[in-house]
């Protein structure tokens, strides 16, 4: 796992997966798609709304995974002083910041017509919206501190405080009187929901861990290059 | 989809969205790279030349 750590060998391997990652993004993107919109029967009491879970869902699952990964990549940051977990971390925040966005808005647009409501302060909704907070706010610890070694020690305490979040979140509608339904996918006794709805659930899902991988790894080169870039920049200046 | 159906247009809204904002940010995460790759390449070109150069200079001395 080291060896693949080292900054140069991963530009080299992660250019070779890359094209296999994005192809497969696409296609579970367009199988994923055409179940949501074409396949999936209507909900006997949403209706059509119910796509709207397809949409909403993975995006939320995402907002936490995204957040996971940042905390994983801080807290090995911290401890190894790996130069490519603290690339890792930082390159995941706009892309869970994108996906926590989604979960938002989605998640708005669903409940004025299931609720009668665009939004409510209740338990999973508000630290929902803190997790979005906490993405901008890791985000602009990154834009303030120049100096990249320093940007990534604050910025990974941050993230690792902010954690804390993250199982709030998940247990939020079990802890708290929520407007928010409980689980209904990951929950111990077995998925709630019926396989017609389920099947297109879980294949958006998998397109949507696709492409923040993609993403990830894509923003991870650019990251390499963009520090390749200061070191040459400071080398110049200096001599 | 049935598109006449009631609440069509908040699905319709849900997947334009979900659209929009993963499209900008496939292309910003692209541009992102391909500037980065730009000026690495201008900069490794400049550092080369000036190589060269001072290897002209070293020689002619």
């Amino acid at each position: 796992m080291q060896k693949y750590a080292n900054p140069t060998r991963f530009y080299a391997l992660s250019g070779k997966v890359l094209p296999w990652l994005a192809a497969a993004t696409l296609l579970a993107f367009a199988v994923g798609l055409y179940l949501a919109l074409v396949k999936a029967p209507q909900d006997y009491q949403q209706g059509e709304t119910v796509r709207i879970m397809f949409v909403h869902v993975p995006a939320a699952w995402m907002a936490m995974f995204c957040y996971s990964t940042i905390a994983l990549a801080s807290a090995i940051g911290l401890v190894w002083r790996h130069p490519l977990a603290d690339v890792a971390a930082k390159c995941a925040a706009p892309i869970g910041a994108s996906f926590t966005f989604l979960a938002l808005v989605t998640g708005s647009l669903w409940g004025k017509p299931m609720w009668g409501t665009w939004w409510v302060w209740d338990a999973r909704l508000t630290s929902v919206f803190v997790l979005f907070l906490l993405y901008l706010g890791y985000m602009a610890i990154w834009q303030a501190i120049e100096e990249p070694l320093r940007a990534a020690r604050v910025a990974a305490i941050v993230a690792l405080v902010g954690f804390v979040n993250v199982p709030i979140i998940k247990f939020s509608v079990d802890w708290w009187n929520s407007l928010h339904q409980p689980a209904s996918v990951l929950r111990m006794d077995g998925p709630a929901i019926h396989m017609d709805l389920l099947a297109p659930l879980l294949v958006m899902g998998l397109a949507y861990t696709l492409l923040f991988f993609t993403l990830h790894l894509i923003a991870i080169r650019s990251e390499i290059t963009r520090r390749r870039i200061r070191v040459i920049e400071l080398a110049e200046v200096q001599g | 989809m049935d598109f006449s159906a009631p609440h069509a247009g908040f699905v319709i809204a849900s997947y334009l969205v979900t659209f929009i904002v993963l499209l900008g940010l496939v292309l910003a995460t692209w541009l992102r790279q391909r500037r980065a790759r730009e000026q690495l390449k201008t900069l490794e070109e400049r550092g080369s030349r000036r190589r060269r150069r001072a290897g002209k200079d070293g020689d002619s001395a």
